[in-house]
C-alpha cells in the first residue's frame, strides 16, 4: 500500500475579490521510504499542497489517501487522530511551544495520544539523543540556536514513528551550515528509520538530498523525475 | 508653524477613527459588554449618592414644609415641657409671632380600609396662621378664606380634624367623612371639617398631614398640659443670630432655642456613618467596569500587535500609539458613564426602596423618593469614571506604545517567555500589610473610619502585589499534581499559565480583590448575626413585648395608655409587668436615646448583657441611688467614656451629672443610649407614659394565648403590637437580614467579576497564543484536549483568585469588624468564621470560572491551524 496517494486534487481559497486557486489538479504518489522534494517559486502552491497531504486541510476536489484513509471524508476528530498517529510536521519557523522544554516538546505527540508522561518522555529522550540534543533536553526553546530548534522540532515530528513526515521549508530560516545539517538529519532518518518524507523548498540545493524532485508551478506539477 | 501641530492632530484623529473606532464598531459584542460593565459600576455609585441624599432630603423637606416661616423654636431636652412655662415666656412676643405646637406620628385608617402613617400637627390655629399657611379648599364655595373665628370653630370639637385635599382625593374622603386615627396606642374617630390646599405644611409627606387643635392633640397623644415646642417667627428686620443669642440668655433653665433645620442636621449626622459605608461599598462595583476596560484594551493591543508594529514602521510615534489606546478607553468610558447615569437614576428608585426600609427601621421615617439627578451627579460620574478608565487602560496602552516597528515582520518578541520572580515583588506585600496594620490603629477622623478604609486599601494593594508570587508557586507546585490528575492537558495548562504570569497577574488581582470583598463582608455579617443572636438570647427574657402600633421607629414619641397597662397587668398568670420609657435628647452635636426603667426590677431580671462590669446586677444596684446611669457600648465608644466616668445630660431642670455604673451591649441602635432609674427620671422629666411594656408570665402559661387575651382585652379602641418572645426574636433577625440585604448584591457582583474576568483574561491569552494553539492542534491535540486545557486554566485562575480572596478577605474582615465597624457604629462583634459560606462560595467560584473557560476554549479550538504556522 502506498503511504500517500494524491489524485487530481484542487484547492481553492475564497479570496477577497476573486477566489485563489492555489492547487490546480495535482496527482502524486509516495511509497514507503520515499523522500520527495517539492520545488518551485514562492507562491506556487507548495505549502498548500503540503497542508493537504499532512491532513491539515481538506481539498476542494480530488482525493488524498494517507495509508488508504481518505482525508476528504474524515471529520475533524478523525483528521486529528490521523495527524497524531501517522503524520509528523516540520515548519520553517520551528513552532516549538515556548513554555515546554525540548524534551517535553518532543514528547508532546505521544502524551496527546494518551501515552503516560513517563513513557512518552523516555521515548522522546531517545529521539532527542538521536538528533543530537541530549545536553539540551531540559532547556527551553528560546535558549537554543535556530539549528537546535529545528532539530528539536524534527525530534517532535518523528517521535511517534509517523508514516509520513511533511517538512515545509525546514531550512528556510537557517544559515547554510545549519541548513545542511538539518538536511543530513532528514536523510539519515529517511534511511535509518525508513520514514517517508515530503519536503517543500524553493532552493535547488535543498532539493538535492531528496531521492526524487517534483517541480511545481502555478499550482500544477511541472514534471516528475 | 501653526499648521504643523494642527495637521498632526488631524491625521491622528483620522487614524483614531480608522484604527480604533472601526474596530470597536466591528467587535460589537465585546464593546457592548465593556460599556455595560462601566455603566453598571457608575450606575451603582450614582444610585447610592441619590439614595443617600434622598433619605436625608425626605426628612429635610418634611421638616422644612412643616416649619413654615418658623425661624426659631423653643424646646426642651426631653418629651416636651409643662405648658405653664409658657406664662413666663410672654417676653418672647417682643421678637415676633409665637405658636405652641404638639407634633407626632399617627396611623390613619380610612373607610376604604387603607392604613397610612400621617404626621399630626396640633396648633392654636389663630396664632399659628402667622407662621404657616392654611388655605382651605372650597371654603364658602371657594370665594374666600375663613376668618380667624370661623377657622377656630372648625376645630372647636376635639374630635375634628382638617386633612389635605391630596389625602382626601386618594381615599375618596370629603368634608363631613369620618376617619380613624391611632395616636400612641389609642384609636379614635375624627370628623373631617375641611380640606387643605396643596401648599404650606400640607405639602409635606405627600399629603399625609393632619391638622388638629392643640388641645385635641394633647389629648390624643396623652400630653395633657404639655407642649412639644414653641415655634417663633421673628418680626421683619430682626436678625436670627442676634435673636437666638438673646433668647438663649433669657430662657429659663431646661428650655433651649434652636433653628428648625437643626433637626434635619441631626438626622443627617445620624445617618452619616451608614451613608459613608454605603458609598464605600458602591465604589467596589466600579471595579467591574475598570477591569473590563483593562481587558478590552489589552485584548485589542495583543490581537493587533503586528498592526501596531506596521503603524510604527510607517512612522506613528510612540506617543501617538499610546494616545490611540488611551482614547479607546476614553471612548468606552464616555459611553459607559453616560449610560451609567441613566441606569443610576433607574436603580435609585429601587435602592431607595430597599435602604429606606433600613433607614426607617434603624433611624427615621423617610420619604421613598430619590432626589432628582443634578449636575453634581453627572460631574461625579464623569469625574470618577473617566480618570479611572484611563488609569485601567494605561498598562496595555503603554505596552502598545512599546511595540517595536519590526514587530510586523518578526514574531519573536511575543511573550516574556520565562517569568522570573523579583525580590521587589516579594517584599512589597509584607510592607503593605504592615502599613495596613499601622493604619488600622489610627483614631477616626471627624467620626469617619478613614484609617480603617486606608488600611483596607493597603491590604488590597498588598494582595495585588502578592499575586505574581502566588501564581508562580502554584504553577510550580501544581505542575506535577495537575499533570497526574488531568494528564497532559493539566501539564500544558500550568505551563501556559506559568509563562503568562505577568500578563494574568492584574486580572487575577482584580478578581481576588473582588472576591476578598465578598468574603470580608460575608464574614462580617456572619459574625454580626451570630453576635446578635447571642445577644438576643441573653437580653430578651420577657414573654410578651408590647408597644404602640404607631411606634414604627426609634425617633417617634408614641406612648402606651393606662388602659393597655392595666389590661396587661390583669392577664391570667402574669408574674410581672415592667414599663420602659425612652426618647431622644440632644447630646454633643447629635442626639442620643435616654431611657428609664425601674432599676429594682432590673436587678432581679437582668435584661441587659453587660460589657463591664460583667455582673450587671451590681451596676444596677449601684445606679439606684439616682445619680448613676448605665450606658450602651456605642455610647461608651463614641464618647470615649467608661465605668466611673461622669456623663452630663441636659434635662428640663438644667444639666445634670450622672456617674456611669455600667456599659451594656446594645445592637438595636448605633446612636448611643443612656438609661437612668425611673425615680430620677420622673423627678427630672416629669411622669410620662411608657413607650414599651414587658410582660412576664408564669411557667405554665402559653404566651400565644396570653397575647391574644391582651389584644382582645384592649379591643378596637387600642392598637398595639404584641410580640411573643419567639416572634420578637424572629423579628429582630428579619430586620437584621433586611438591613444587610443590599450586601448580597456584592456577592453577585463578585461572581459576575469572576466570570467576566476569567473569560476575558483567557480570551486574551488564547488570542496571544494562537500560534502555539495551532501547533498543538497540528501535532495531534484534538478539540476536546484543547478545550480541557483551557477550562483547566480557567479553573486554576478561579481557584487561585478565590484562595487569595479568602486569605485577604479574612484580613479585611478583621479591619471591618474591629476597626471600621467599631468606629462607625460603636459595636463589638465577635469574630466567627462562616465555614459553610466559604466552602459553598469556593465551589461556586470554581464552577463559575470553569464555565467561564468554555467560550475562550471554543475560540481556541476554532483557530485556523495552517495559517498560523506558516505565516509570520
Ligand atoms: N489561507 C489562504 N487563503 C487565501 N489564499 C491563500 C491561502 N493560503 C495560500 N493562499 C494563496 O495560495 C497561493 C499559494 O500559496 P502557498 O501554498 O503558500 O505557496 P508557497 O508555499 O509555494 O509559497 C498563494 O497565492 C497564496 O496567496
Ligand atoms: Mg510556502
Amino acid at each position: 500500500m502506498s503511504v500517500l496517494c494524491v489524485d487530481d486534487v484542487r484547492k481553492t481559497f475564497a479570496g477577497g475579490e476573486a477566489p485563489v486557486e492555489a492547487v490546480r489538479g495535482v496527482s502524486l504518489g509516495l511509497e514507503a521510504g520515499d523522500f520527495v522534494a517539492l520545488m518551485g517559486p514562492s507562491g506556487c502552491g507548495k505549502s498548500t499542497l503540503l497542508h493537504l497531504c499532512g491532513a491539515m486541510e481538506r481539498p476542494s476536489s480530488g482525493r488524498i489517501l494517507v495509508e488508504g484513509a481518505d482525508v476528504s471524508t474524515l471529520d475533524d476528530d478523525a483528521l486529528t487522530r490521523l495527524r497524531r498517529e501517522r503524520i509528523g510536521f516540520v515548519f520553517q519557523f520551528f513552532n516549538l511551544l515556548p513554555t515546554l522544554t525540548v524534551l517535553e516538546n518532543a514528547a508532546l505527540p505521544l502524551s496527546l495520544a494518551g501515552h503516560g508522561l513517563r513513557e512518552a518522555e523516555s521515548r522522546a529522550r531517545a529521539l532527542v539523543a538521536r538528533v543530537g540534543l541530549e545536553h539540551r533536553a531540559g532547556h527551553y526553546p528560546q535558549q537554543l540556536s535556530g539549528g537546535e530548534m529545528q532539530r528539536a522540532s524534527i525530534a517532535r515530528a518523528v517521535v511517534h514513528e509517523p508514516a509520513l513526515l511533511v517538512a515545509d521549508e525546514p531550512t528556510g530560516n537557517l544559515d547554510s551550515d545549519n541548513g545542511a545539517r538539518i538536511l543530513e538529519l532528514l536523510a539519515e532518518l529517511n534511511a535509518g528509520l525508513g520514514i517517508t518524507i515530503m519536503l517543500a523548498t524553493h532552493a535547488i540545493e535543498t532539493a538535492t538530498v531528496a531521492k526524487r524532485v517534483v517541480r511545481m508551478l502555478d499550482g500544477r506539477l511541472a514534471d516528475a523525475t | 508653524m501653526i499648521a504643523g501641530p494642527l495637521r498632526a492632530a488631524r491625521s491622528w484623529a483620522a487614524l483614531f477613527r480608522r484604527f480604533i473606532i472601526r474596530r470597536l464598531a466591528g467587535e460589537r459584542l465585546r464593546t457592548a459588554v465593556t460599556v455595560l460593565g462601566i455603566a453598571l459600576g457608575i450606575a451603582v455609585v450614582v444610585a447610592i449618592q441619590l439614595t443617600n441624599a434622598s433619605s436625608v432630603r425626605g426628612f429635610e423637606a418634611a421638616v422644612e414644609s412643616i416649619a413654615g416661616r418658623t425661624s426659631l423654636e423653643i424646646a426642651s431636652p426631653g418629651p416636651g415641657f409643662d405648658e405653664l412655662l409658657l406664662n413666663d415666656l410672654g417676653w418672647l412676643r417682643a421678637y415676633g409671632s409665637v405658636s405652641p405646637v404638639i407634633e407626632g406620628d399617627a396611623l390613619a385608617v380610612t373607610p376604604d380600609g387603607a392604613r397610612e402613617s400621617v404626621r399630626v400637627l396640633g396648633v392654636d390655629v389663630l396664632e399659628d396662621r402667622s407662621i404657616r399657611d392654611y388655605d382651605l379648599l372650597d371654603f364658602a364655595s371657594g370665594d374666600r378664606q375663613p376668618r380667624p373665628q370661623e377657622f377656630l370653630e372648625l376645630l372647636v370639637d376635639p374630635r375634628t380634624v382638617i386633612i389635605t385635599g391630596k389625602f382626601a382625593r386618594r381615599h375618596e374622603l370629603a368634608v363631613g367623612s369620618d376617619i380613624d386615627i391611632t395616636t400612641g396606642d389609642t384609636v379614635a374617630r375624627y370628623r373631617i371639617r375641611a380640606l387643605l390646599e396643596d401648599q404650606g405644611p400640607a405639602r409635606a409627606l405627600d399629603g399625609n398631614f393632619v391638622l388638629m387643635d392643640i388641645a385635641a392633640a394633647q389629648l390624643a397623644f396623652q400630653r395633657l398640659g404639655r407642649l412639644d415646642r414653641v415655634d417663633v417667627r421673628l418680626a421683619d428686620g430682626v436678625s436670627v443670630d442676634g435673636a437666638e443669642t438673646a433668647i438663649r440668655e433669657r430662657l429659663p433653665e431646661g428650655l433651649l432655642v434652636r433653628r428648625p433645620d437643626r433637626r434635619s442636621q441631626q438626622v443627617e449626622k445620624m445617618l452619616a456613618a451608614f451613608h459613608f459605608n454605603l458609598t464605600a461599598l458602591s465604589y467596589i462595583a466600579l471595579l467591574v467596569g475598570l477591569f473590563l476596560v483593562y481587558n478590552t484594551v489589552s485584548i485589542s493591543v495583543i490581537a493587533r500587535r503586528e498592526e501596531i508594529g506596521t503603524l510604527r514602521a510607517l512612522g506613528a510615534s510612540r506617543r501617538a500609539v499610546l494616545a490611540l489606546f488611551l482614547a479607546e478607553a476614553a471612548t468606552l468610558a464616555l459611553a459607559g458613564c453616560a449610560l451609567g447615569i441613566v441606569l443610576g437614576r433607574l436603580l435609585a428608585e429601587g435602592t431607595v426602596r430597599i435602604t429606606s426600609t433600613t433607614v426607617d427601621t434603624l433611624y427615621v421615617a423617610t420619604a421613598a423618593q430619590p432626589v432628582p439627578l443634578g449636575l453634581r451627579h453627572i460631574l461625579l460620574a464623569f469625574g470618577i469614571g473617566m480618570p479611572l478608565a484611563l488609569l485601567s487602560a494605561a498598562v496595555p496602552a503603554l505596552e502598545a506604545s512599546r511595540v517595536a516597528p519590526n514587530a510586523a515582520m518578526r514574531g519573536s518578541d511575543r511573550l516574556e517567555l520565562r517569568f522570573r520572580l523579583r525580590v521587589r515583588t516579594l517584599a512589597l506585600p509584607p510592607a503593605l500589610f504592615a502599613l495596613g496594620w499601622w493604619l488600622s490603629t489610627l483614631a477616626p477622623v471627624g467620626g469617619y473610619p478613614v484609617g480603617g478604609y486606608a488600611a483596607a486599601l493597603a491590604i488590597v494593594l498588598g494582595a495585588a502585589f502578592l499575586v505574581p508570587g502566588v501564581l508562580f508557586a502554584v504553577c510550580r507546585a501544581g505542575e506535577r499534581i495537575l499533570a497526574r490528575v488531568f494528564g497532559i492537558e493539566g501539564r500544558l495548562a500550568t505551563a501556559n499559565l506559568g509563562a503568562a504570569i505577568p500578563r494574568i497577574s492584574i486580572s487575577v488581582a482584580a478578581l481576588a480583590v473582588s472576591l476578598s470583598m465578598m468574603v470580608a463582608i460575608a464574614v462580617m455579617i456572619g459574625s454580626f448575626r451570630e453576635t446578635v443572636i447571642h445577644w438576643i438570647d441573653q437580653t430578651l427574657q420577657a414573654d410578651l413585648f408590647v408597644r404602640p402600633a404607631t411606634r414604627t421607629n426609634i425617633a417617634t414619641e408614641s406612648t402606651l395608655s393606662p388602659e393597655v397597662i392595666a389590661a396587661a397587668s390583669a392577664l391570667d398568670g402574669v408574674v410581672a409587668v415592667e414599663t420602659y420609657r425612652s426618647f431622644d435628647i440632644p447630646y454633643g452635636d447629635g442626639t442620643i436615646i435616654l431611657g428609664s426603667s425601674d432599676f429594682r426590677q432590673e436587678v432581679v431580671r437582668r435584661k441587659l448583657a453587660f460589657k463591664s462590669p460583667p455582673d450587671g446586677a451590681a451596676a444596677f444596684a449601684s445606679a439606684r441611688d439616682g445619680r448613676g446611669a448605665v450606658v450602651s457600648e456605642s455610647f461608651s465608644i463614641k464618647f470615649g467614656c467608661g465605668v466611673g466616668d461622669p456623663v452630663v445630660l441636659p434635662t428640663p431642670r438644667g444639666e445634670r451629672q450622672f456617674r456611669i455604673d455600667g456599659v451594656f451591649f446594645d445592637y438595636s441602635s448605633d446612636r448611643g443610649a443612656v438609661i437612668i432609674d425611673r425615680a430620677a427620671f420622673n423627678e427630672l422629666f416629669g411622669v410620662s407614659a411608657p413607650t414599651n411594656l414587658l410582660v412576664y408570665l408564669d411557667e405554665g402559661v402559653d404566651p400565644d394565648v396570653a397575647r391574644q387575651q391582651l389584644i382582645d382585652a384592649t379591643g378596637s379602641s387600642h392598637r398595639i403590637f404584641v410580640y411573643t418572645n419567639a416572634r420578637i426574636r424572629a423579628e429582630v433577625l428579619r430586620i437584621f437580614d433586611s438591613t444587610f440585604a443590599i450586601t448580597t448584591a456584592l456577592e453577585i457582583i463578585a461572581i459576575f467579576v469572576a466570570i467576566l474576568g476569567v473569560a476575558s483574561t483567557l480570551l486574551t491569552l488564547v488570542i496571544e497564543r494562537r500560534r502555539e494553539l495551532a501547533v498543538l492542534r497540528l501535532v495531534g491535540a484534538d478539540r476536546r484536549q484543547v478545550r480541557k486545557m483551557v477550562v483547566i486554566e480557567a479553573t486554576v485562575l478561579g481557584g487561585v483568585s478565590q484562595a487569595i480572596g479568602i486569605g485577604v478577605g479574612l484580613l479585611l474582615s478583621l479591619v471591618l469588624i474591629f476597626v471600621i465597624n467599631v468606629q462607625s457604629f460603636g459595636w463589638t462583634i465577635q469574630f466567627r468564621l462562616p465555614v459553610a459560606f466559604l466552602l459553598q462560595s469556593t465551589a461556586l467560584i470554581l464552577v463559575a470560572t470553569a464555565l467561564a473557560g468554555i467560550y475562550p476554549a471554543r475560540r481556541a479550538c476554532a483557530i485556523d491551524a495552517p495559517e498560523q504556522t506558516v505565516e509570520e
